[in-house]
Protein backbone atom coordinates (compact mmCIF):
# COMPACT_ATOMS: atom_id res chain seq x y z
CA UNK A 1 0.00 0.00 0.00
CA UNK A 2 1.47 3.34 -0.87
CA UNK A 3 1.82 5.75 2.33
CA UNK A 4 -0.97 8.70 2.55
CA UNK A 5 1.88 11.38 1.06
CA UNK A 6 2.36 9.46 -1.99
CA UNK A 7 -0.85 8.82 -2.20
CA UNK A 8 -2.01 12.34 -2.13
CA UNK A 9 0.81 13.30 -4.93
CA UNK A 10 -0.60 10.86 -7.26
CA UNK A 11 -4.46 12.05 -6.96
CA UNK A 12 -3.58 15.57 -7.15
CA UNK A 13 -1.06 15.78 -9.68
CA UNK A 14 -3.61 13.51 -12.12
CA UNK A 15 -6.23 16.37 -11.02
CA UNK A 16 -4.48 19.37 -12.17
CA UNK A 17 -3.14 17.08 -15.57
CA UNK A 18 -7.01 16.74 -16.06
CA UNK A 19 -7.56 20.37 -15.72
CA UNK A 20 -4.84 21.27 -18.19
CA UNK A 21 -7.28 19.86 -20.99
CA UNK A 22 -10.45 21.91 -20.06
CA UNK A 23 -11.96 22.04 -22.86
CA UNK A 24 -11.85 18.56 -23.67
CA UNK A 25 -12.71 18.20 -20.13
CA UNK A 26 -15.58 20.51 -20.21
CA UNK A 27 -17.17 19.06 -24.40
CA UNK A 28 -16.90 15.32 -22.33
CA UNK A 29 -19.08 16.57 -19.36
CA UNK A 30 -21.68 18.48 -21.54
CA UNK A 31 -22.15 15.01 -24.17
CA UNK A 32 -22.83 13.33 -20.53
CA UNK A 33 -25.73 15.21 -20.09
CA UNK A 34 -27.26 15.49 -23.89
CA UNK A 35 -27.47 11.66 -23.41
CA UNK A 36 -29.61 12.31 -20.03
CA UNK A 37 -31.68 15.37 -21.71
CA UNK A 38 -32.58 13.06 -24.26
CA UNK A 39 -33.81 9.90 -21.73
CA UNK A 40 -35.57 12.41 -19.62
CA UNK A 41 -37.67 14.13 -22.24
CA UNK A 42 -38.44 10.78 -24.06
CA UNK A 43 -39.51 9.43 -20.98
CA UNK A 44 -41.55 12.33 -20.05
CA UNK A 45 -43.36 12.70 -23.70
CA UNK A 46 -43.71 9.29 -23.06
CA UNK A 47 -45.88 9.35 -20.10
CA UNK A 48 -47.99 12.35 -21.85
CA UNK A 49 -50.74 10.52 -22.25
CA UNK A 50 -49.98 7.30 -19.84
CA UNK A 51 -49.95 7.10 -15.88
CA UNK A 52 -48.33 3.47 -15.91
CA UNK A 53 -45.83 1.99 -18.74
CA UNK A 54 -44.04 -1.18 -18.32
CA UNK A 55 -44.51 -1.41 -14.51
CA UNK A 56 -43.26 2.07 -13.46
CA UNK A 57 -44.94 5.04 -12.52
CA UNK A 58 -43.77 8.86 -14.95
CA UNK A 59 -42.09 9.43 -11.44
CA UNK A 60 -40.62 6.36 -10.52
CA UNK A 61 -38.96 6.51 -14.39
CA UNK A 62 -38.20 9.75 -14.38
CA UNK A 63 -35.99 9.21 -11.14
CA UNK A 64 -35.06 5.82 -12.46
CA UNK A 65 -33.15 7.40 -15.55
CA UNK A 66 -32.32 10.78 -13.29
CA UNK A 67 -30.36 8.21 -10.88
CA UNK A 68 -28.62 6.32 -13.27
CA UNK A 69 -27.64 9.08 -15.16
CA UNK A 70 -25.82 10.31 -12.27
CA UNK A 71 -24.47 6.96 -11.20
CA UNK A 72 -22.89 5.71 -14.58
CA UNK A 73 -21.28 9.51 -14.60
CA UNK A 74 -19.57 8.19 -11.56
CA UNK A 75 -18.96 4.13 -12.40
CA UNK A 76 -18.66 3.82 -15.99
CA UNK A 77 -16.07 7.57 -16.13
CA UNK A 78 -12.04 6.37 -16.44
CA UNK A 79 -8.79 8.31 -17.11
CA UNK A 80 -7.63 4.94 -18.16
CA UNK A 81 -9.08 4.44 -21.69
CA UNK A 82 -6.00 5.28 -23.47
CA UNK A 83 -4.23 2.03 -21.55
CA UNK A 84 -3.93 -0.64 -23.98
CA UNK A 85 -2.59 2.29 -26.37
CA UNK A 86 0.45 3.11 -23.46
CA UNK A 87 0.89 -0.53 -22.67
CA UNK A 88 1.25 -1.40 -27.33
CA UNK A 89 3.50 2.08 -27.58
CA UNK A 90 5.66 1.01 -24.91
CA UNK A 91 4.11 4.24 -22.38
CA UNK A 92 3.58 1.80 -19.32
CA UNK A 93 7.39 1.36 -19.14
CA UNK A 94 7.64 4.42 -17.32
CA UNK A 95 5.18 3.66 -14.98
CA UNK A 96 6.71 0.25 -14.17
CA UNK A 97 9.66 1.84 -13.06
CA UNK A 98 7.99 3.65 -10.33
CA UNK A 99 8.30 2.54 -6.58
CA UNK A 100 4.62 1.81 -5.88
CA UNK A 101 2.28 -1.23 -7.75
CA UNK A 102 1.24 -0.52 -11.02
CA UNK A 103 -2.52 -1.54 -9.82
CA UNK A 104 -2.24 0.99 -6.74
CA UNK A 105 -1.05 3.92 -9.21
CA UNK A 106 -3.72 3.08 -11.62
CA UNK A 107 -6.39 3.08 -8.75
CA UNK A 108 -5.23 6.23 -7.18
CA UNK A 109 -5.21 8.23 -11.07
CA UNK A 110 -8.79 6.59 -11.50
CA UNK A 111 -10.06 7.70 -8.06
CA UNK A 112 -8.83 11.26 -9.21
CA UNK A 113 -10.48 11.35 -12.45
CA UNK A 114 -13.72 10.00 -10.88
CA UNK A 115 -13.46 12.91 -7.80
CA UNK A 116 -13.09 15.49 -10.50
CA UNK A 117 -16.44 14.31 -12.55
CA UNK A 118 -18.24 13.81 -9.32
CA UNK A 119 -17.63 17.59 -8.53
CA UNK A 120 -19.64 18.40 -11.99
CA UNK A 121 -21.69 16.03 -11.54
CA UNK A 122 -23.01 18.06 -8.85
CA UNK A 123 -23.81 20.80 -10.76
CA UNK A 124 -25.28 18.71 -13.66
CA UNK A 125 -27.64 17.12 -11.67
CA UNK A 126 -29.07 20.37 -10.47
CA UNK A 127 -29.75 21.56 -13.61
CA UNK A 128 -31.91 18.11 -14.81
CA UNK A 129 -33.43 18.47 -11.33
CA UNK A 130 -34.92 21.81 -11.87
CA UNK A 131 -35.79 21.09 -15.44
CA UNK A 132 -36.79 17.83 -15.12
CA UNK A 133 -38.04 17.91 -11.05
CA UNK A 134 -37.69 13.98 -10.54
CA UNK A 135 -39.49 12.76 -6.54
CA UNK A 136 -36.75 11.13 -4.59
CA UNK A 137 -37.98 8.46 -1.76
CA UNK A 138 -35.38 7.95 0.41
CA UNK A 139 -34.25 4.28 1.28
CA UNK A 140 -33.68 2.76 4.56
CA UNK A 141 -30.71 3.49 6.28
CA UNK A 142 -29.81 -0.37 5.66
CA UNK A 143 -30.71 0.71 1.98
CA UNK A 144 -29.09 3.47 1.42
CA UNK A 145 -25.39 1.71 3.02
CA UNK A 146 -26.27 -0.95 0.92
CA UNK A 147 -26.43 0.91 -2.12
CA UNK A 148 -23.18 2.57 -0.99
CA UNK A 149 -21.13 -0.61 -0.95
CA UNK A 150 -23.00 -1.61 -4.35
CA UNK A 151 -22.01 1.96 -5.99
CA UNK A 152 -18.52 0.99 -4.98
CA UNK A 153 -18.43 -2.68 -5.80
CA UNK A 154 -19.81 -1.14 -9.47
CA UNK A 155 -17.01 0.93 -9.55
CA UNK A 156 -14.69 -1.40 -8.86
CA UNK A 157 -16.16 -3.90 -11.47
CA UNK A 158 -15.43 -1.19 -14.16
CA UNK A 159 -12.55 -0.64 -13.28
CA UNK A 160 -11.24 -4.31 -13.43
CA UNK A 161 -13.06 -4.46 -17.46
CA UNK A 162 -10.78 -1.57 -17.70
CA UNK A 163 -7.48 -3.00 -16.76
CA UNK A 164 -8.44 -6.14 -18.68
CA UNK A 165 -9.02 -4.00 -22.16
CA UNK A 166 -5.71 -2.38 -21.00
CA UNK A 167 -4.02 -5.71 -21.07
CA UNK A 168 -5.04 -6.29 -24.81
CA UNK A 169 -2.27 -3.89 -25.48
CA UNK A 170 0.02 -6.42 -24.84
CA UNK A 171 -0.64 -8.84 -27.87
CA UNK A 172 -2.62 -6.39 -30.20
CA UNK A 173 -2.82 -2.19 -30.88
CA UNK A 174 -6.45 -3.15 -32.64
CA UNK A 175 -8.26 -2.49 -28.88
CA UNK A 176 -11.14 -0.77 -30.69
CA UNK A 177 -13.17 -3.51 -31.78
CA UNK A 178 -13.36 -5.09 -28.58
CA UNK A 179 -14.54 -1.88 -26.82
CA UNK A 180 -16.66 -0.63 -29.54
CA UNK A 181 -18.87 -3.92 -28.86
CA UNK A 182 -18.44 -3.44 -24.95
CA UNK A 183 -19.55 0.05 -25.17
CA UNK A 184 -22.57 -1.01 -27.61
CA UNK A 185 -23.86 -3.31 -25.12
CA UNK A 186 -23.42 -1.03 -21.74
CA UNK A 187 -25.09 1.43 -24.12
CA UNK A 188 -28.36 -0.46 -23.76
CA UNK A 189 -27.26 -2.36 -20.78
CA UNK A 190 -26.48 -0.21 -18.35
CA UNK A 191 -30.24 1.22 -18.41
CA UNK A 192 -29.90 4.73 -19.51
CA UNK A 193 -32.50 5.16 -22.00
CA UNK A 194 -34.61 2.17 -20.68
CA UNK A 195 -34.57 0.20 -17.17
CA UNK A 196 -33.55 -3.31 -18.07
CA UNK A 197 -37.01 -5.32 -16.24
CA UNK A 198 -38.54 -3.89 -19.97
CA UNK A 199 -36.98 -6.26 -21.86
CA UNK A 200 -38.51 -9.51 -22.19
CA UNK A 201 -37.37 -11.84 -19.59
CA UNK A 202 -34.83 -13.88 -21.57
CA UNK A 203 -32.84 -11.09 -22.17
CA UNK A 204 -32.81 -10.12 -18.49
CA UNK A 205 -31.76 -13.83 -17.84
CA UNK A 206 -28.85 -13.47 -20.16
CA UNK A 207 -27.55 -10.06 -19.09
CA UNK A 208 -27.70 -11.28 -15.48
CA UNK A 209 -25.06 -13.67 -16.61
CA UNK A 210 -22.98 -10.43 -17.22
CA UNK A 211 -21.52 -8.02 -15.16
CA UNK A 212 -23.38 -5.12 -17.47
CA UNK A 213 -26.73 -5.01 -14.75
CA UNK A 214 -23.95 -3.95 -11.62
CA UNK A 215 -23.00 -1.01 -13.84
CA UNK A 216 -25.82 1.60 -12.59
CA UNK A 217 -28.86 -0.33 -13.04
CA UNK A 218 -28.36 -2.92 -10.13
CA UNK A 219 -28.01 0.19 -8.15
CA UNK A 220 -30.88 2.41 -8.98
CA UNK A 221 -33.20 -0.08 -8.52
CA UNK A 222 -32.03 -0.64 -4.64
CA UNK A 223 -32.15 2.83 -4.29
CA UNK A 224 -35.80 3.24 -5.99
CA UNK A 225 -36.75 0.16 -3.61
CA UNK A 226 -37.65 -1.83 -6.53
CA UNK A 227 -35.79 -4.80 -5.05
CA UNK A 228 -37.42 -7.74 -2.71
CA UNK A 229 -34.95 -8.99 -0.29
CA UNK A 230 -34.38 -12.18 -1.89
CA UNK A 231 -33.57 -9.61 -5.05
CA UNK A 232 -31.02 -7.79 -2.52
CA UNK A 233 -29.55 -11.07 -1.95
CA UNK A 234 -29.17 -12.54 -5.16
CA UNK A 235 -27.88 -9.35 -6.56
CA UNK A 236 -25.36 -9.15 -3.95
CA UNK A 237 -24.10 -12.19 -4.34
CA UNK A 238 -23.71 -11.24 -7.77
CA UNK A 239 -21.91 -8.15 -7.35
CA UNK A 240 -19.41 -9.79 -4.88
CA UNK A 241 -18.79 -12.44 -7.83
CA UNK A 242 -18.06 -10.17 -10.18
CA UNK A 243 -16.10 -8.58 -8.08
CA UNK A 244 -13.65 -11.41 -7.29
CA UNK A 245 -14.13 -12.81 -10.33
CA UNK A 246 -12.85 -9.73 -12.65
CA UNK A 247 -9.99 -8.73 -10.59
CA UNK A 248 -8.93 -12.45 -9.99
CA UNK A 249 -8.96 -12.43 -14.10
CA UNK A 250 -7.40 -8.66 -14.29
CA UNK A 251 -4.63 -9.58 -11.99
CA UNK A 252 -3.85 -13.16 -13.77
CA UNK A 253 -3.65 -11.68 -17.06
CA UNK A 254 -1.23 -8.42 -15.81
CA UNK A 255 1.28 -10.99 -14.17
CA UNK A 256 1.12 -13.23 -17.63
CA UNK A 257 1.20 -10.36 -19.83
CA UNK A 258 4.06 -8.48 -17.88
CA UNK A 259 6.33 -11.42 -17.89
CA UNK A 260 6.44 -11.91 -21.69
CA UNK A 261 6.55 -7.43 -21.95
CA UNK A 262 9.41 -6.74 -24.04
CA UNK A 263 8.69 -2.09 -23.39
CA UNK A 264 9.19 -2.07 -27.13
CA UNK A 265 8.95 1.06 -28.78
CA UNK A 266 11.13 2.38 -26.03
CA UNK B 1 -9.54 19.92 -61.05
CA UNK B 2 -12.41 17.80 -62.29
CA UNK B 3 -15.18 16.04 -60.66
CA UNK B 4 -14.28 12.84 -62.54
CA UNK B 5 -10.69 13.49 -61.28
CA UNK B 6 -12.39 13.36 -57.36
CA UNK B 7 -14.55 10.67 -58.24
CA UNK B 8 -11.39 7.98 -59.16
CA UNK B 9 -9.34 9.82 -56.48
CA UNK B 10 -12.08 8.63 -54.30
CA UNK B 11 -12.43 5.30 -55.74
CA UNK B 12 -8.97 4.10 -55.18
CA UNK B 13 -9.59 6.03 -51.52
CA UNK B 14 -11.96 3.35 -51.07
CA UNK B 15 -10.51 0.08 -52.52
CA UNK B 16 -7.46 1.26 -50.16
CA UNK B 17 -10.09 1.34 -47.18
CA UNK B 18 -11.64 -2.08 -48.15
CA UNK B 19 -7.53 -3.70 -48.22
CA UNK B 20 -7.24 -2.25 -44.69
CA UNK B 21 -10.77 -3.80 -43.44
CA UNK B 22 -9.67 -6.98 -44.68
CA UNK B 23 -6.33 -6.89 -43.08
CA UNK B 24 -8.00 -6.61 -39.84
CA UNK B 25 -10.61 -8.81 -40.01
CA UNK B 26 -11.77 -9.31 -36.59
CA UNK B 27 -11.64 -6.06 -35.63
CA UNK B 28 -13.95 -5.47 -38.77
CA UNK B 29 -15.95 -8.59 -37.60
CA UNK B 30 -15.94 -6.56 -34.01
CA UNK B 31 -17.24 -3.18 -35.18
CA UNK B 32 -19.84 -5.41 -37.75
CA UNK B 33 -21.21 -7.35 -34.33
CA UNK B 34 -20.87 -4.10 -32.38
CA UNK B 35 -23.02 -1.85 -35.02
CA UNK B 36 -25.82 -4.36 -35.36
CA UNK B 37 -26.65 -4.51 -31.77
CA UNK B 38 -26.89 -0.74 -31.75
CA UNK B 39 -29.14 -1.19 -34.60
CA UNK B 40 -31.00 -4.03 -32.97
CA UNK B 41 -31.15 -2.87 -29.28
CA UNK B 42 -32.72 0.44 -30.88
CA UNK B 43 -35.80 -1.23 -32.73
CA UNK B 44 -36.32 -3.59 -30.24
CA UNK B 45 -36.83 -0.94 -27.29
CA UNK B 46 -39.23 0.87 -30.14
CA UNK B 47 -41.17 -2.18 -30.55
CA UNK B 48 -41.43 -2.90 -26.99
CA UNK B 49 -43.28 0.58 -26.69
CA UNK B 50 -45.16 -0.76 -29.60
CA UNK B 51 -46.74 -3.45 -27.56
CA UNK B 52 -47.42 -1.02 -24.58
CA UNK B 53 -48.22 2.49 -26.46
CA UNK B 54 -50.15 3.68 -29.60
CA UNK B 55 -49.31 7.28 -29.52
CA UNK B 56 -46.53 9.28 -27.99
CA UNK B 57 -47.89 13.40 -28.22
CA UNK B 58 -48.99 13.63 -32.07
CA UNK B 59 -46.97 11.00 -32.95
CA UNK B 60 -47.86 7.01 -33.15
CA UNK B 61 -45.25 4.55 -32.23
CA UNK B 62 -44.83 3.27 -35.56
CA UNK B 63 -44.21 6.99 -36.75
CA UNK B 64 -41.38 6.35 -33.97
CA UNK B 65 -39.54 3.74 -35.94
CA UNK B 66 -39.40 5.89 -38.68
CA UNK B 67 -37.86 8.76 -37.28
CA UNK B 68 -35.35 6.20 -36.03
CA UNK B 69 -34.62 5.35 -39.46
CA UNK B 70 -34.34 8.26 -41.02
CA UNK B 71 -31.53 9.12 -38.19
CA UNK B 72 -29.47 5.89 -38.49
CA UNK B 73 -29.64 6.07 -42.35
CA UNK B 74 -28.67 10.02 -42.11
CA UNK B 75 -25.93 9.08 -39.83
CA UNK B 76 -24.55 5.66 -41.73
CA UNK B 77 -24.04 7.57 -44.81
CA UNK B 78 -21.83 9.97 -42.46
CA UNK B 79 -20.15 8.00 -41.32
CA UNK B 80 -19.64 5.88 -44.71
CA UNK B 81 -17.98 8.97 -46.46
CA UNK B 82 -16.46 11.11 -43.44
CA UNK B 83 -14.92 8.80 -41.67
CA UNK B 84 -11.70 10.76 -41.88
CA UNK B 85 -12.80 13.84 -40.21
CA UNK B 86 -12.56 12.05 -36.64
CA UNK B 87 -8.63 11.62 -37.30
CA UNK B 88 -8.46 15.50 -37.95
CA UNK B 89 -7.46 16.72 -35.28
CA UNK B 90 -4.49 14.40 -35.11
CA UNK B 91 -3.48 15.32 -38.39
CA UNK B 92 -3.63 18.94 -37.24
CA UNK B 93 -2.11 18.20 -34.17
CA UNK B 94 1.13 16.26 -36.07
CA UNK B 95 1.44 18.35 -38.81
CA UNK B 96 0.63 15.86 -40.88
CA UNK B 97 -2.02 18.32 -42.08
CA UNK B 98 0.50 19.82 -44.33
CA UNK B 99 1.09 17.16 -46.47
CA UNK B 100 -2.44 17.42 -47.61
CA UNK B 101 -2.09 21.57 -48.49
CA UNK B 102 0.93 20.47 -50.59
CA UNK B 103 -1.05 17.70 -53.05
CA UNK B 104 -3.11 19.15 -56.19
CA UNK B 105 -6.24 18.04 -54.32
CA UNK B 106 -8.42 20.12 -52.58
CA UNK B 107 -7.38 19.64 -48.77
CA UNK B 108 -11.28 19.93 -47.70
CA UNK B 109 -12.02 16.92 -50.16
CA UNK B 110 -8.73 15.17 -48.28
CA UNK B 111 -9.91 15.39 -45.27
CA UNK B 112 -13.39 14.91 -44.91
CA UNK B 113 -13.81 11.65 -47.71
CA UNK B 114 -9.87 11.02 -47.34
CA UNK B 115 -10.94 7.76 -45.25
CA UNK B 116 -14.30 6.01 -46.24
CA UNK B 117 -15.86 3.69 -43.74
CA UNK B 118 -16.19 0.28 -45.50
CA UNK B 119 -17.51 -1.44 -42.28
CA UNK B 120 -20.35 0.96 -42.73
CA UNK B 121 -20.78 0.42 -46.31
CA UNK B 122 -21.03 -3.41 -45.45
CA UNK B 123 -23.16 -2.63 -43.03
CA UNK B 124 -25.24 -0.55 -45.50
CA UNK B 125 -27.25 -3.49 -47.54
CA UNK B 126 -28.61 -5.96 -44.65
CA UNK B 127 -29.99 -2.27 -42.89
CA UNK B 128 -31.87 -1.58 -45.47
CA UNK B 129 -33.28 -4.93 -45.87
CA UNK B 130 -34.39 -4.85 -42.17
CA UNK B 131 -35.35 -1.43 -42.83
CA UNK B 132 -37.42 -1.95 -45.77
CA UNK B 133 -38.76 -5.31 -43.87
CA UNK B 134 -39.71 -3.63 -40.69
CA UNK B 135 -41.27 -0.75 -42.56
CA UNK B 136 -43.90 -2.95 -44.19
CA UNK B 137 -44.80 -3.77 -41.27
CA UNK B 138 -46.03 -0.69 -39.72
CA UNK B 139 -49.31 0.69 -39.91
CA UNK B 140 -48.50 3.97 -41.96
CA UNK B 141 -49.19 4.25 -45.80
CA UNK B 142 -46.55 5.29 -47.19
CA UNK B 143 -47.70 7.78 -50.81
CA UNK B 144 -45.47 7.91 -53.73
CA UNK B 145 -45.49 12.08 -53.29
CA UNK B 146 -44.47 11.25 -49.77
CA UNK B 147 -41.41 8.81 -50.86
CA UNK B 148 -40.35 11.60 -53.83
CA UNK B 149 -39.87 14.41 -51.24
CA UNK B 150 -38.48 12.40 -48.69
CA UNK B 151 -35.48 11.07 -51.37
CA UNK B 152 -35.16 14.84 -52.27
CA UNK B 153 -35.15 16.26 -48.43
CA UNK B 154 -32.61 12.95 -47.85
CA UNK B 155 -30.67 14.67 -50.57
CA UNK B 156 -30.64 18.32 -48.15
CA UNK B 157 -29.93 15.76 -45.22
CA UNK B 158 -26.56 14.82 -46.75
CA UNK B 159 -25.58 18.50 -46.85
CA UNK B 160 -26.95 19.23 -43.92
CA UNK B 161 -24.67 16.22 -42.44
CA UNK B 162 -21.69 17.38 -45.18
CA UNK B 163 -22.05 21.07 -43.63
CA UNK B 164 -21.77 19.80 -40.23
CA UNK B 165 -18.43 17.50 -40.93
CA UNK B 166 -17.15 21.04 -42.46
CA UNK B 167 -17.77 22.79 -39.82
CA UNK B 168 -16.14 20.57 -36.91
CA UNK B 169 -12.86 20.09 -39.31
CA UNK B 170 -12.79 24.24 -39.13
CA UNK B 171 -13.09 24.38 -35.29
CA UNK B 172 -10.21 21.54 -35.22
CA UNK B 173 -7.70 24.05 -37.10
CA UNK B 174 -8.46 26.38 -35.36
CA UNK B 175 -8.77 24.33 -31.65
CA UNK B 176 -6.12 22.26 -32.36
CA UNK B 177 -6.66 20.44 -29.04
CA UNK B 178 -9.99 19.58 -29.46
CA UNK B 179 -11.04 15.59 -30.30
CA UNK B 180 -14.34 15.38 -28.50
CA UNK B 181 -16.37 18.13 -31.24
CA UNK B 182 -16.91 15.24 -33.84
CA UNK B 183 -18.33 13.39 -30.40
CA UNK B 184 -20.12 15.88 -29.59
CA UNK B 185 -21.72 16.14 -32.76
CA UNK B 186 -22.98 12.72 -33.07
CA UNK B 187 -24.33 13.07 -29.36
CA UNK B 188 -26.41 16.09 -30.38
CA UNK B 189 -27.52 14.25 -33.72
CA UNK B 190 -28.25 11.62 -31.24
CA UNK B 191 -31.69 13.55 -30.11
CA UNK B 192 -32.85 13.12 -33.39
CA UNK B 193 -33.60 9.81 -33.22
CA UNK B 194 -36.79 11.15 -31.64
CA UNK B 195 -38.48 13.98 -33.38
CA UNK B 196 -37.06 17.16 -32.45
CA UNK B 197 -40.43 18.86 -31.75
CA UNK B 198 -40.70 16.81 -28.36
CA UNK B 199 -37.66 18.40 -26.65
CA UNK B 200 -38.12 21.76 -24.51
CA UNK B 201 -37.29 25.58 -25.96
CA UNK B 202 -34.89 26.57 -26.49
CA UNK B 203 -33.06 23.48 -27.12
CA UNK B 204 -35.58 22.59 -30.08
CA UNK B 205 -34.84 26.09 -31.76
CA UNK B 206 -31.85 25.61 -31.61
CA UNK B 207 -31.62 21.76 -33.17
CA UNK B 208 -33.35 23.55 -35.88
CA UNK B 209 -31.16 26.34 -36.21
CA UNK B 210 -27.57 26.04 -34.37
CA UNK B 211 -27.27 22.33 -35.05
CA UNK B 212 -29.90 21.77 -37.47
CA UNK B 213 -30.22 18.43 -36.97
CA UNK B 214 -34.12 18.58 -37.22
CA UNK B 215 -34.01 19.99 -40.57
CA UNK B 216 -31.78 17.16 -41.25
CA UNK B 217 -34.18 13.98 -39.52
CA UNK B 218 -37.22 14.95 -38.65
CA UNK B 219 -38.71 17.18 -41.27
CA UNK B 220 -37.60 14.01 -44.05
CA UNK B 221 -39.08 11.72 -42.02
CA UNK B 222 -42.38 13.81 -40.99
CA UNK B 223 -43.33 14.16 -44.91
CA UNK B 224 -42.87 10.16 -45.66
CA UNK B 225 -45.25 9.60 -42.59
CA UNK B 226 -47.64 12.13 -44.42
CA UNK B 227 -47.57 14.40 -40.95
CA UNK B 228 -47.45 18.65 -41.60
CA UNK B 229 -43.79 19.63 -41.21
CA UNK B 230 -43.03 21.63 -38.37
CA UNK B 231 -41.00 24.08 -41.12
CA UNK B 232 -41.62 24.35 -44.49
CA UNK B 233 -40.05 22.21 -47.53
CA UNK B 234 -38.70 26.02 -48.43
CA UNK B 235 -37.14 26.73 -45.53
CA UNK B 236 -35.58 23.13 -44.77
CA UNK B 237 -33.85 23.30 -48.19
CA UNK B 238 -33.08 26.79 -48.10
CA UNK B 239 -31.40 25.95 -44.47
CA UNK B 240 -29.54 23.10 -46.19
CA UNK B 241 -27.94 25.35 -48.96
CA UNK B 242 -27.00 28.18 -46.94
CA UNK B 243 -25.45 25.90 -44.24
CA UNK B 244 -23.49 23.99 -46.39
CA UNK B 245 -22.38 27.38 -47.86
CA UNK B 246 -21.18 29.16 -44.46
CA UNK B 247 -19.70 25.87 -43.52
CA UNK B 248 -17.46 26.00 -46.43
CA UNK B 249 -16.57 29.90 -45.50
CA UNK B 250 -16.03 29.11 -42.01
CA UNK B 251 -13.53 26.18 -43.57
CA UNK B 252 -12.13 28.65 -45.57
CA UNK B 253 -11.43 31.30 -42.92
CA UNK B 254 -10.01 28.57 -40.67
CA UNK B 255 -7.21 27.81 -43.31
CA UNK B 256 -6.34 31.04 -43.06
CA UNK B 257 -5.61 31.00 -39.75
CA UNK B 258 -3.89 27.55 -39.91
CA UNK B 259 0.09 28.10 -38.47
CA UNK B 260 1.18 24.73 -39.03
CA UNK B 261 3.01 25.07 -35.95
CA UNK B 262 3.25 21.20 -35.40
CA UNK B 263 5.37 20.67 -38.33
Amino acid sequence: MPSVTTTWLIFSTSFQERFAYRTAFFLWRFRQIIATIMSLTVWTVLFSNQTSLFEYSQNEMITYIFLVSVLQSIILTSALHNLAGDVYSGKISTLLLKPIALFSYLSIYEASDKALNFFFIFAEALVLYVIFQPIFMLPSLFELALFLVWLAAGTVIHFFITLLFGAIGFWSPDIWGPKFIFFMILDFTAGKLFPLDILPPFFQTVLYFTPFPYLSYAQTQLFLGRFDTTQIVLQSIGLLFWVLALGFAAKYVWKKSLKEYAAAGQ
Amino acid sequence: MKLTTYFTIWIKLAINSVQETFINRATSALFFTGKAIRFAMMLLFLLLLRTQLDTIGTYTTDNLVVFYLTYYFVDLFGQMLYRGVYQFGQKVRTGEFDFYLLKPISPLFQSLAGKPDINDALFLLPSILTSIFITLQLSISFTWAGIFWFSLLFINSVLIMTGLHILVLAIAIRTVDVDGIIWLYRDISKLSQFPVSIYFEPLRTMLFFIVPVGFMVTIPAEILIGNIPTFSLATTFSVGTLFLASSYIAWKQSLKHYTSASS
